[in-house]
């Protein structure tokens, strides 16, 4: 019964790749026939309501019964295994609402002839991918899963094929396996010191292992914490993401840049609190040089997303501070700060998606790529630019907001924790942080509404209102719902996460 | 069965490659029937013989003393034979459709054939000199081979190839020479012939000795600084790169330094001496050393020798950790290499009889027209790269288990290095896929209008190498409790 696990991995993963099949049959017809306009709108809808039955079943399957599932032994006497626990859930929902949404978005953005299948078909595929990811119940499991995620994302970014997309593609691929070697060395080592590389809260490390080898496993951890680091964007391999993210077609940057980075932080969730355990390395030079890199990154990116004039790009270094905010929640290693660090998965992940999305609205419509060509787009598009209002003002931490929520659990966490200067010296760095995310965000609203004298603006063409185009608009303004509802009623959220921050962290 | 089916094993090729240019064929057809018969008939012996284990030894030939030609079957060589055999008869369904296009198709088959015979051999010598007998033989039964184009680079390849092989058989004989002299018997026994009580003094020339015959056997696994020739040998026509210099002959070198290791010199001999450290370094640079090669190299052939070249040191690396653990290891690797190796040669070979086309930046968009062959390429890619699921990552993790578990700083290194050689192999695999799977927007589709995939001949072979990669990926388990319990028989 419970090999149902296995439908909402499957079934995308399959579906996706006879897609991107049969995106390659096309070149082998002879006449290529101009397809007819409903074939799209088919395509399209049956892609969404797969991918919409697929995330139900996902969502419904993780948060109804304790489900596991043992297959075929990978190596070594470990099994692909998969077990559905809290965290798992949690990322599972996250990816499936953010899935459809994009899914839903894609119709309108895409219009480039014979692109939709290969770019659906690794959309697809990936979402089977990443709630494999999601549900894995040991390490190799997961970084089977991981590698998976790596390599069926890559056409995502390459999608124009423009040289830049390509060699944008190969920078993410390298950086990313680079990351993933990291890590495989680390479970490589884990495995030999550790009872079991199944997941359990708290850690399987025995104490008696964790004091006698102390030192190869802190450094082993701390390779991994390097290598899964990657993903997320942290200090040192994180010069992948601002290169990666803006060339991808607008709906993957918004799914790049809104889950899949957290992935990185996931999987830095399960080897600290799910393998050896916080204690493991608490108050050693790891934790400490993990807490200076995050706060590095997240000032640094934010200060680079300061000063860049292109769009995506510049949401792009945001994802990269905002990634590494969650990342020092996790260093902490406070039940506090590990709550906010959540929530503020949670929350990035709407908005980060929803920014991209509106990114994605002007540059498909009218061609802007660089902030200053938006000047004025407020009077074409006012409800786009709304939504993009409500989520800058998420990402600064508004209350009311999703960000405002997850930023004070993670001030709080960092204030309680007993890691000295980090303790006062978190805060302030989120806090400079927080106010050059106003300053790089809100001149868009500022100068999209009022666009003044200036000599650019209006160059959007027509200054006209445009009509409104339901399939983009509509996942927006889910999207901004949801950051109100995040931040207005987090009370259920919060006390889940509290729970299981508690359980994590003792 | 009779220990005699053995000798008829290693003949049976042997003749029936000799008959190839010798008897008046009228079709080509009929032929290559004759060929691939002679082939499959021959592994279903090794198999048969595999099940039915003759316990015994068959001597076919005594010069004096202790000095014969013997033959037994026992567990590595057995494994070795067993691998050689299921890969034979495909990749000589493979060169039918590769041969068409070149000069003198039976007296290539007349070697390839008589190989097949020779590496059997070296899986089944039972002693010292039968072993350097045959390994001698197949450096100059494949010196043909490499010379098969009769190009100037052909023959300077082959004159390279023969230096490196005679030089490294001198090496190897002077291993032979004091193991006949100092050994307590010239068969090969578990656990080694020499005792150091026995030995004296002369225990420390003993390490000098080891080290020279291990090179000189492993200059066929081309390990730095002998890796010279296995690019270089990219000449030959595919199915030779692709079932000898990256299986039959290079593992032959790879087994020999085995026997060596651990049924000449002893492991009790020889672990944790300096001789152990010296290989180990010499073997862990070559894994880098390698595979940054190829990362430089444009050709597609040359720069899969200069990953194979890389890899092999991964098999010797498993060898000289010198325990059962890192031996199953090195082992399991022999057998999975060599079938992502020979999988990515095909490719290669496929794309140059259809297209011509030999240099990585010539590639691009041709899986379009050649899907199944790249979607081969890649499978076999991800799986040198350690994607998990596949063959690759299972080598990869019983070697880096072996190395973690023998807690020596080196091999701890060793570790590293793989990983290293892991992103690098990524990478020059990878660009290769994604030129051929993404060119860029303005890339010139006439370039490439000729091509498609190549015949059944070529294509099921690669097919069947494709789904064998999954299969040992997903249930490596009995492979590895095959090996393991051979190798807790050796040490």
């Amino acid at each position: 019964m419970n090999m149902v696990i296995l439908l909402p991995i499957g079934v995308p993963i399959l579906v996706g790749m006879m897609l991107w099949m049969s995106s390659f049959a096309e070149h082998f017809r002879k006449e290529k026939k101009k397809k007819a306009p409903g074939n799209r709108i088919a395509l399209y809808a049956v892609s969404i309501l797969l991918l919409t039955a697929c995330a139900a079943a996902a969502v419904v399957l993780s948060w109804t019964g304790d489900r596991q599932l043992t297959l075929t032994e990978l190596v070594d006497g470990i099994p692909l295994y998969f077990y559905i626990d809290d965290l798992g859930k949690l990322f599972v929902t996250v990816v499936s609402v953010i899935w459809v949404l994009t899914s839903v978005y894609c119709y309108s953005y895409l219009k480039e002839e014979g692109a939709d299948k290969r770019f659906l078909g690794c959309f697809l595929a990936l979402y089977g991918v990443l709630v494999g990811l999601c549900f894995a119940g040991n390490l190799v499991t997961m970084y089977l899963f991981y590698e998976l995620m790596t390599l069926v994302s890559t056409p995502l970014v390459m999608h124009n094929r423009s040289r830049e997309a390509i060699l944008a593609g190969l920078k993410y691929l390298f950086f990313s396996l680079c990351g993933a070697y990291a890590g495989l060395f680390g479970i490589f080592v884990l495995n030999r010191y550790c009872d079991t590389l199944v997941f359990l809260p708290g850690g399987s490390l025995s104490p008696e292992m964790a004091v006698s080898y102390a030192g190869i496993l802190q450094a082993a951890v701390f390779v991994m914490l390097i290598g899964f680091g990657a993903k997320a964007g942290m200090l040192p391999l994180h010069a992948w993401l601002p290169t990666a993210h803006p060339v991808a077609p607008s709906p993957a940057s918004a799914v790049l840049s809104g889950v899949i980075v957290k992935f990185g932080v996931f999987a830095m969730i399960r080897v600290v609190c799910y393998v050896v355990g916080t204690e493991l390395i608490r108050g050693t030079w790891v934790q400490t040089v993990w807490m200076v890199l995050s706060l590095c990154t997240v000032f640094m990116g934010s200060m680079l997303a300061f000063r860049e004039p292109v769009f995506k790009k510049r949401l792009a270094y945001s994802t990269v501070s905002q990634l590494s905010y969650i990342v020092f929640g996790l260093s902490l290693l406070n039940p506090a700060a590990l709550t906010g660090a959540l929530l503020h998965v949670v929350g990035h992940a709407v908005i980060k998606c929803g920014l991209f999305l509106t990114a994605g609205v002007f540059l498909s419509k009218y061609g802007c790529t660089k902030v200053s060509e938006l000047s004025g787009i407020g009077k074409k598009q006012p409800k786009v630019l709304w939504c993009y209002t409500v989520f800058a003002l998420g990402l600064i931490g508004m209350p009311f907001t999703a960000g405002f929520v997850s930023k004070w659990n993670l001030a709080v966490g960092s204030l309680t924790s007993k890691t000295g200067v980090f303790a006062v010296l978190g805060p302030i760095v989120l806090l400079i942080s927080a106010l050059l995310t106003a300053g790089y965000l809100l001149p868009v609203t500022m100068h999209g509404f009022f666009p003044g004298e200036s000599e650019t603006a209006g160059r959007q063409g027509n200054p006209e209102k445009e009509r409104t185009d339901w399939w983009m608009l509509l996942p927006l303004l889910v999207l901004a719902v949801l950051t109100v509802l995040l931040g207005t009623f987090p009370g259920k959220l919060v006390s889940y996460f509290e729970e299981l921050s508690g359980l994590l962290i003792g | 069965m009779s220990e005699k089916w053995m000798l008829l094993t290693i003949l049976l090729p042997i003749l029936a490659g000799t008959l190839v240019p010798l008897l008046p064929w009228k079709k080509r057809r009929d032929y290559l029937i004759f060929i691939e018969l002679a082939a499959v008939a021959t592994s279903v012996l090794v198999f048969a013989l595999l099940l039915n284990h003759p316990s015994g030894a068959l001597t076919v030939f005594r010069f004096t003393g202790n000095l014969s030609i013997t033959l037994k079957l026992d567990g590595p060589g057995g494994f070795y034979a067993a691998l050689v055999a299921g890969l034979w008869p495909f990749a000589c369904l493979y060169s039918f459709e590769y041969m068409k296009h070149e000069q003198n198709e039976r007296s290539f088959f007349l070697f390839y054939l008589i190989t097949y015979g020779v590496t059997l051999g070296v899986a089944m010598a039972e002693n010292i000199l039968t072993l350097y007998f045959f390994f001698e033989m197949l450096s100059l039964i494949t010196l043909p081979l490499v010379l098969h184009t009769r190009t100037r680079e052909a023959v300077l390849a082959s004159r390279t190839y023969l230096y490196y092989m005679l030089g490294g058989a001198a090496f190897a004989f002077i291993g032979v020479i004091y193991l006949l002299t100092y050994g307590e018997t010239s068969s090969f026994r578990a656990g080694g012939v020499l005792k150091l009580s026995s030995l004296g003094e002369k225990a420390d020339m003993m390490l000098v000795v080891f080290v020279l015959c291990f090179l000189g056997f492993a200059v066929k696994t081309a390990v730095f600084p002998f890796s010279r020739w296995l690019p270089k040998a990219g000449v030959a026509p595919t199915p030779v790169t692709a079932l000898l210099h990256a299986v039959a002959v290079v593992n032959t070198g790879a087994f020999a330094a085995m026997r060596m290791t651990y049924y000449s010199f002893g492991v009790e001999n020889l672990r944790g001496t300096w001789a152990q450290y010296v290989l180990m370094g010499l073997i862990i640079f070559t894994i880098v050393y390698g595979c940054s090669r190829a990362l430089k190299e444009t050709h597609v052939k040359r720069r899969l020798a200069w990953s194979t070249v890389s890899n092999l040191s991964y098999i010797l690396f498993g060898i000289v950790l010198m325990t059962p653990l890192g031996l199953t290891a090195g082992l399991a690797h022999m057998l999975f290499h060599s079938v992502m190796k020979i999988t990515a040669f095909f490719c290669a070979g496929a794309v140059l009889t259809k297209t011509g086309k030999a240099y990585v930046h010539e590639l691009d968009g041709l899986a379009r027209k050649m899907p199944f062959t790249f979607t081969a390429y890649l499978v076999s890619g991800l799986a040198l790269m350690g994607v998990p699921g596949l063959c690759g990552f299972v080598s990869k993790w019983y070697l880096a288990k072996a190395a973690i578990v023998s807690e020596d700083l080196p091999a701890l290194i060793g570790v590293a290095a793989l990983l290293v050689s892991a992103l690098l192999t990524a990478i020059y695999m990878m660009s290769v896929v994604v030129r051929a799977f993404c060119p860029g927007k303005d890339f010139d589709e006439s370039a490439i209008a000729g091509a498609s995939d190549p015949g059944p001949a070529m294509l099921i072979p690669l097919g069947f190498f494709v789904v064998l990669m999954f299969v040992f990926g997903l249930c490596s388990g009995p492979v590895i409790s095959y090996l393991t319990r051979i190798c807790a028989a050796i040490v």
